[in-house]
């Protein structure tokens, strides 16, 4: 078409063009739009202005409008500091007990008073953070490592490699962790540490995120990019670090933040039926376990390092939950 | 239209319809979505339309010009957060723009109907489709009888309100017990009438093939008696007697091959996945038109379809709202199809109509340039291959040299992709026999030329692309690249051969991985052949990127951040990056808008001139080809089919496969004033 012609239809534009004139019913007249009220962009222009945002650039900014998160991370805060530098918030030595102060109510520099050995509560609870921080990271890092690395081997070469690790997985999932725990560290009970604790708690605890990285890598190895991938010349073991794994990551971060609680949990557990850590350790399970005697006459010494263990469990499970939003938008409740 | 009795029945139609007035009014519509943060997002502006009834509209636009949320702002089934903050709707006369989901309740179904998009998520895979049907037929209380239903909806109105109910004779359905009979008592009459001979077999024919128990009413089955031949009374006596409504099973039946389900008192006893694509989208017409709604609203309802499936559905739903005079609101992003189907086309773009009017003279005469654009870009419209821009600004003399010096390079080996008797068979669960996917498929890719590959989905096209990729083991047969057997290839010659053979995959949001930022995707070959330092690299990136005619700051972006068409470039920059000679394009542009689809063939066109890239060019979309390819193949179950130049294809197609896929191109017999 030419320019010329062009003009001439703009200027009787509304009116139909003569050769095709037909009758058009009211409502259906030809209709142009104003240009100045649509305005015309570019084909498929990029819009320069917005902020990049890769997936956890994105998911940072989710977690940062969270409440759930904003007041979990100021808690976990506290208590990884807390756990870190004990000495900060007590200059007494939890070890250095005095039977005399036996029960003796809260005083001044005692917050918490003292309990049945006369040790001070407030010093056990402040060092026993440590323990149950430590016993938490360690196995929850560990039971990543572990679990990832057999979910992807059994995801990513499938076939009888799955079979067999799928079975294995079956069998560990039968097992209850706790009891499991028991079985086992029963064997060492004259030899409490807390990397038997650590271990223990891993051996029974892999299986939920096997599972999880299991399925992850499946579903990411079948996403395009693998092919377009090997199609450039890439190995499979390539993709497999390269972009299977970095695919897979986001619901096995959060189900390790959201386990990261069950640990905690389960070490106090153990500590509390006399398995776990080695009495010398401070910690709340253990000291709640000592407390549970005098629960009727004094309550307070049982209240104090559970509230402790409360709080850090709590926390968690609230940062798991934001976590799990931000990485997984599809499992959000409205 | 040159027929006498078109133009009359055209006048009456007309005339019937100023009559009536409007079905469906919009009057500057506007729908607001709110986002998380609060924000309105304006989907619609003052967007206005009209429906009279019979008639077919189409609303055109690309993804986002929020032609989908006008109509479901009509049928009240916004999404999430959406919802309608100005403007008015009229259905019938009656304001529903606000109006409640009650109320909604009771339009949908019986006054207005909807044939969603995609037929595979529409039907709920653990029912019987019969019982879906069923479904709608008892929302709108349509299992029980005529008298029943007219007491029903009296006393929904109330007793004063005047209710129009639709005729007993139009409602009352023919029954499978009954069919027999009635056939006996109609030829019986045919005799009694003195219809003999030819004009007899003719007219039992006609009714064997159109009395369908639970589709065919009483009204035409007196009518059909009545054009046979029988006198008037006879016939109505005939069809009051034995047309006295059907069973629910027969109604299903009948509305299932209504839709042009072929046996379809067994089909409405399977599921949803025992349906192709194309027969579920049948269902959902059947659905939709189940209760008989003034207006139907059709949402892209073949996009997910093959081109020939999708002109045998669109045709037999222009037959059946037809003959039940339903109007229909049909949504599409295509301009072609649109023009083909409808008499009056809106053309919407970011929320707003641009241009609406008569759909050929919109198409012949865009007056918007948005509507130019969009013309100018379809490809079903358009008749030739596109020039690149490197040759339109040669004249003669130069293109002649160009030719000159391809030739000489042609001594090296004229086919730079030869594949041979190439054959693959998969295994299928559950089943002894191998199923082939390709079979015995020979064809060659000249050097510099594109070569298309045509077919629907299933017939192998993909599967072929893989092997000459090396990315699937054939079954047989060989593939040749520089006259090399692929197949002989050690992993160092496969490395060299990737980098010469690259590819540029359909999902142009599975292709690019979403950890990686854009940098790190067009990088990812260069580090893959170890070629160059990171400040090499970083400028060959730069490069790239021009070469695409994206800004370089998309380097530090993140493929969610790109539309569709950005990532299909940064895709073909990232199939660039290593300098190949072939670029194996497998269903390149399906995914894209008509605008967008138009901009990344140019593209692809010009590097092709500059570079001298030969392309293999997979495509369920015979309209493209014509703009990109100089050879075609068209590929039928597996099989080669045609193979010739794109000109004596779209000329002279010699195969019946190729002519319907050719006949299938929406819009591609129209003609255009542009030349």
């Amino acid at each position: 078409m030419t320019n010329e012609n062009l003009d001439n239809q703009l200027d009787n534009s509304g009116e139909p063009t003569p050769e095709y004139f037909m009758e058009t019913l009211p409502g259906q007249d030809r209709y142009v739009a104003p240009l100045d009220e649509t305005p015309l962009q570019d084909v498929d222009s990029v819009d320069e202005s917005a902020p990049a945002a890769s997936m956890w650039a994105d998911a940072w900014r989710t977690l940062r409008r969270n409440p759930l998160f904003i007041i979990s991370g100021i808690v976990i805060l506290f208590i990884i500091i807390v756990a870190i530098a004990p000495g900060l918030f007590t200059k007494q030595d939890p070890n250095s007990c005095d039977l005399a102060n036996s029960l003796s109510p809260a005083s001044n520099g005692h917050p918490f008073g003292y309990d049945m050995q006369g040790c001070d509560v407030y010093t056990r609870v402040v060092y026993g953070t440590r323990t149950s921080l430590s016993v938490g990271v360690l196995s929850t890092l560990l039971v990543v490592f572990v679990g990832t690395l057999i979910g992807a081997v059994a995801g990513f070469f499938g076939g009888w490699v799955d079979a067999v690790l799928s079975r294995i997985t079956d069998i560990f999932f039968a097992l209850p962790m706790l009891l499991g725990a028991i079985v086992v560290l029963q064997m060492f009970k004259t030899s409490k540490s807390i990397w038997k604790v650590v271990l223990v708690l891993a051996l029974f605890g892999w299986v939920g995120v096997c599972r999880i990285a299991r399925s992850a890598v499946l579903e990411a190895k079948n996403l395009e990019f693998n092919t377009a991938s090997t199609a450039l010349g890439s190995t499979p073991t390539r993709n497999l670090f390269r972009h299977i794994l970095p695919n897979s990551l986001a619901p096995i971060i959060v189900i390790g933040t959201t386990s990261l609680a069950s640990y905690i949990v389960a070490e106090a557990t153990l500590s509390f039926l006399g398995v776990g850590l080695p009495t010398t350790t401070v910690s709340w399970g253990g000291d709640i376990s000592s407390a549970q005697v005098n629960l009727q006459t004094d309550p307070l010494v049982l209240f104090y390092p559970s509230a402790a263990l409360a709080i850090t469990v709590l926390a968690f499970i609230m940062m798991g939950d934001a976590v799990k939003d931000a990485l997984d938008p599809k499992s959000r409740t409205a | 239209m040159t027929d006498n009795s078109t133009i009359d029945s055209q006048a009456q139609m007309l005339a019937m319809q100023k009559a009536h007035g409007p079905l469906l009014e919009v009057k500057d519509l506007a729908v607001d979505f709110t986002t998380d943060t609060g924000k309105p997002v304006h989907a619609v502006r003052s967007s206005s339309f009209t429906v009279y009834p019979g008639q077919w509209v189409a609303i055109v636009g690309e993804s986002g010009s929020g032609k989908s949320t006008s109509a479901m702002a009509v049928l009240g089934l916004l999404p999430g957060t959406g919802h309608v903050v100005g403007g008015s709707i009229k259905l019938d006369g009656q304001e529903i723009a606000n109006a409640k989901q009650k109320e909604f309740d009771k339009l949908r179904g019986t006054k207005m109907g909807l044939v969603p998009q995609d037929p595979m998520s529409n039907l709920n895979p653990v029912w019987r489709i019969g019982s879906q049907v069923k479904e709608a037929l008892k929302a709108n209380n349509m299992d029980v009888n005529h008298e029943k239903r007219s007491a029903l909806a009296k006393a929904l109105a109330g007793e004063d309100a005047a209710v129009k109910l639709k005729g007993n004779d139009d409602e009352t359905f023919l029954g499978s017990k009954e069919l027999p009979a009635l056939m006996d008592e109609a030829k019986k009459a045919l005799t009694a009438a003195g219809v003999t001979g030819d004009a007899f077999d003719k007219a039992v024919a006609r009714f064997e093939s159109e009395w369908v128990p639970g589709s065919e009413t009483r009204w035409r089955v007196a009518d059909d008696l009545i054009k046979a031949g029988v006198k008037d009374d006879d016939a109505w006596y005939l069809a009051k007697k034995y047309v006295i409504g059907s069973s629910m099973d027969d109604r299903i039946a009948g509305l299932l091959s209504e839709a042009g389900l072929p046996d379809a008192a067994t089909r409405a006893r399977q599921f949803p996945h025992e349906f192709s694509g194309g027969m579920r989208q049948r269902a959902l017409i059947a659905i939709g038109l189940a209760c008989r709604p003034d207006l139907l609203i059709a949402d892209e309802p073949t996009s997910a379809l093959d081109v020939t499936v999708q002109k045998r559905i669109l045709d037999h739903l222009h037959y059946l709202t037809d003959s039940l005079g339903t109007a229909v609101l049909f949504i599409t992003h295509d301009l072609g199809l649109a023009a083909e189907r409808a008499q009056h086309i809106v053309v919407m773009y970011k929320g707003q109509v641009v241009e609406s009017g008569p759909s050929l003279e919109v198409l012949q005469h865009p007056q918007h340039p948005y509507t130019k654009r969009l013309v100018a870009a379809a490809p079903s419209l358009a008749s030739q291959r596109i020039i690149s821009a490197k040759e339109r600004g040669e004249d003669a003399d130069a293109l002649l040299d160009h030719k000159i010096a391809d030739e000489n390079e042609l001594e090296k080996s004229e086919h730079i992709i030869t594949v041979e008797h190439l054959t693959k068979e998969f295994k299928l669960p559950r089943k002894k026999e191998m199923f082939k996917a390709v079979d015995d498929v020979s064809f060659s890719v000249k050097r510099g030329t594109t070569l298309a590959i045509v077919g629907e989905s299933g017939s192998g096209k993909s599967t072929v692309a893989n092997m000459v990729l090396h990315l699937l083991e054939p079954t047989s047969g060989k593939v040749f690249y520089e006259g090399r057997d692929t197949s002989t290839f050690k992993a160092k010659d496969l490395l060299g051969f990737r980098r010469h053979v690259q590819p540029v995959f359909q999902n142009p949001y599975g292709s690019l991985d979403p950890m990686y930022s854009i940098f790190r995707s067009i990088e990812e070959p260069l580090r893959i052949h170890k070629i160059g330092d990171q400040k090499w690299r970083t400028n060959r990136v730069k490069e790239l990127l021009d070469m695409v005619e994206m800004p370089q700051s998309v380097m530090g972006r993140y493929p969610n951040e790109l539309s569709g068409g950005q990532r299909q470039r940064i895709a073909i920059a990232r199939a660039m990056a290593l300098d190949p000679d072939v670029i194996v394009c497998d269903e390149a542009v399906s995914a894209l808008d008509v605008l967008v689809q138009d901009q990344v063939l140019h593209l692809l066109n010009d590097l092709q001139a500059e570079k001298g890239l030969s392309y293999l060019f997979i495509t369920h979309d015979l309209a493209v080809v014509r703009q990109i390819a100089d050879e075609v193949v068209v590929m039928q179950h597996g099989k080669l089919v045609e193979h010739a130049t794109t000109d004596e294809v779209f000329d002279h197609p010699k195969m019946q496969y190729t002519q319907d896929l050719l006949d299938a191109i929406p819009g591609g017999k129209l003609k255009l004033g542009l030349d």
